[in-house]
């Protein structure tokens, strides 16, 4: 795979998030090594015990989190599209998904019964992941925009046995504001945000070449919309989770800050099976509340693994619509 | 999409002749009509009235797993995937194949091998792999093409 270099301003970002001389180069050695093979065992069709018993007479496979045995790591070399080409992959026992990726729907702790919504929910890992927690029960909605992400996730869903899913297509500020308008109420919410990839490097080392600072902050601006959105439509008591694959701090922390200000929401501390940081409270001129050191910014040199970001809150109240909105507008825009 | 449930009556008649093919006799879930005779389970706790007041305010595409398919007045096939889903219910059907049936099925070719007529379930080394329908020597074959295997398998 080409590997590209970083361009100077992302680096000069990337040095302010990581001080440490040998952190840093940590960080710049491993995004030019590909991902390592994390898969997670699909539970609405398989055992971990099953097929991790199956999967290990081809390969070495270790379950290396005691508490979350669906999540496996393959640590045999293997060949290009090995893993997608398994029977047990064709026969749906395993979703091959980075391990961070994983920690969305981990954080979210979906339970059997709860009424979900996955707002940007294509490809669909962390909806077959929160599925799979419901053991098919309660409701799941999965919404994505295009027709071509909806296929993907559609196609994903039936593979995994996912019998409780309704997949919608809208634009997701729409779609929650219709739900807000009609008084449907979700009990968790998961807000993985389209996002500007920083974290994504090791299996997309494009992004280098596609990055920049611009795009960061359009999708800033979109993700704190989206979230004011989706908080709309979740109801008092309930959770969102709210994730990006980015390091950068105006698509993390700063959106967790916006909620914050805007909207009754207590930051949730919440434990995961990974070596995660704390959020950070300044960036550029920006100075955030404590709270979001209660986030998780998770670096590929401390696990071996990708980039993410998550943040779990709970809604302690109704938000007023019009006043929210308008506190939106003018303290950003 | 149209969101058309199946009436009660409709769907005792469907569980009647899924017992009777495979030995089906409950079916937890909403049926609902999708294009080209489809028919989808949906196993999640809103009522239909709940769906159809989400349909007005958004636009559903899917609602929950494909399931099976109606063809002609008589018979249902099953989706790749329900035999997975339904597994510890069906017991009639039922075609075992060996290695060499298997790699040649995951493939989507059609199988050499002697069945009662109509429609039938896969199975190879305990996985259900699938439907097909037999003509009494042949098993013809509707892997999805994005469940067929593209390499040569390991050997389980």
């Amino acid at each position: 795979m080409t590997r590209y270099e970083m361009k100077l301003i992302f680096e000069e970002r990337m040095r302010k998030l990581l001080p440490n001389e040998q952190d840093f180069q940590a960080y710049n050695k491993i995004i030019h090594t590909g991902p390592i093979n994390f898969i997670r065992c699909n539970t609405l069709k398989i055992s971990p015990e099953k097929l991790i018993e199956r999967l290990n007479k081809k390969w070495k496979v270790v379950q290396p989190y005691a508490e979350f045995p669906e999540i496996m790591l393959i640590e045999s070399d293997l060949g290009p599209g090995e893993l997608g080409n398994s029977i047990e992959h064709v026969l749906g026992y395993y979703y091959v998904q980075e391990v961070c990726s994983m920690m969305s729907a981990i954080a979210l702790d979906a339970s059997p019964g709860d009424i979900i919504l996955d707002v940007c929910a294509s490809p669909g890992s962390k909806t077959t992941q929160i599925a799979a927690k419901m053991k098919n029960s309660g409701t799941l909605m999965a919404n994505d925009l295009k027709l071509d992400r909806i296929a993907i996730l559609a196609s994903n869903l039936e593979k995994a046995g996912v019998t409780n899913g309704i997949v919608t297509r809208n634009d997701a500020i729409n779609l929650c504001n219709n739900f807000k308008k009609s008084h449907i109420q979700f009990d968790k919410i998961l807000l993985d945000a389209p996002c500007s990839g920083e974290g994504t490097i090791r299996s997309s080392p494009k992004t280098l070449l596609m990055w920049n600072e611009q795009v960061v902050n359009k999708f800033s601006r979109q993700q704190k919309k989206m979230l004011a959105y989706a908080l709309k439509c979740l109801k008092v008591g309930g959770t969102l989770v709210y994730s990006t694959c980015t390091h950068a701090p105006e698509e993390d922390e700063s959106v967790i800050d916006f909620a914050i200000r805007n909207f009754p929401v207590k930051i949730e501390q919440i434990s995961l099976p990974l070596k995660t940081r704390p959020g950070i409270t300044e960036w550029k001129l920006e100075k955030f509340s404590p709270e979001v050191k209660k986030s998780h910014r998770i670096y590929p040199q401390d696990n071996d693994s990708e980039g993410f970001f998550l943040c779990k809150m709970t809604l302690l109240s109704e938000i007023k619509e019009e006043k929210s909105i308008k506190r939106e507008h003018k303290n950003k825009y | 999409m149209n969101i058309s449930f199946i009436k009660s009556n409709q769907k005792k008649e469907i569980t009647e002749k899924l017992k009777e093919i495979y030995g089906i006799s409950n079916l937890p879930y909403l049926l609902i009509e999708s294009g080209k005779e489809k028919i989808r389970a949906f196993s999640g706790s809103l009522s239909k009235e709940e769906i159809l007041e989400i349909s007005e305010i958004a636009k559903i595409e899917v609602v929950g797993g494909y399931l099976m398919r109606q063809e002609g007045v008589d018979d249902l096939r099953l989706s790749f995937d329900a035999p997975l889903i339904l597994q510890e219910q069906i017991t009639k059907a039922i075609v075992e194949i060996d290695k060499d049936q298997f790699e040649l099925w995951i493939r989507g070719n059609d199988i050499e091998i002697k069945a009662e007529k109509g429609n039938v379930i896969l199975k190879y080394n305990g996985d259900f792999v699938g439907c097909g329908k037999s003509n009494g020597l042949k098993i013809f074959n509707y892997v999805p093409k994005d469940r067929r295997l593209k390499t040569t398998i390991k050997s389980q």
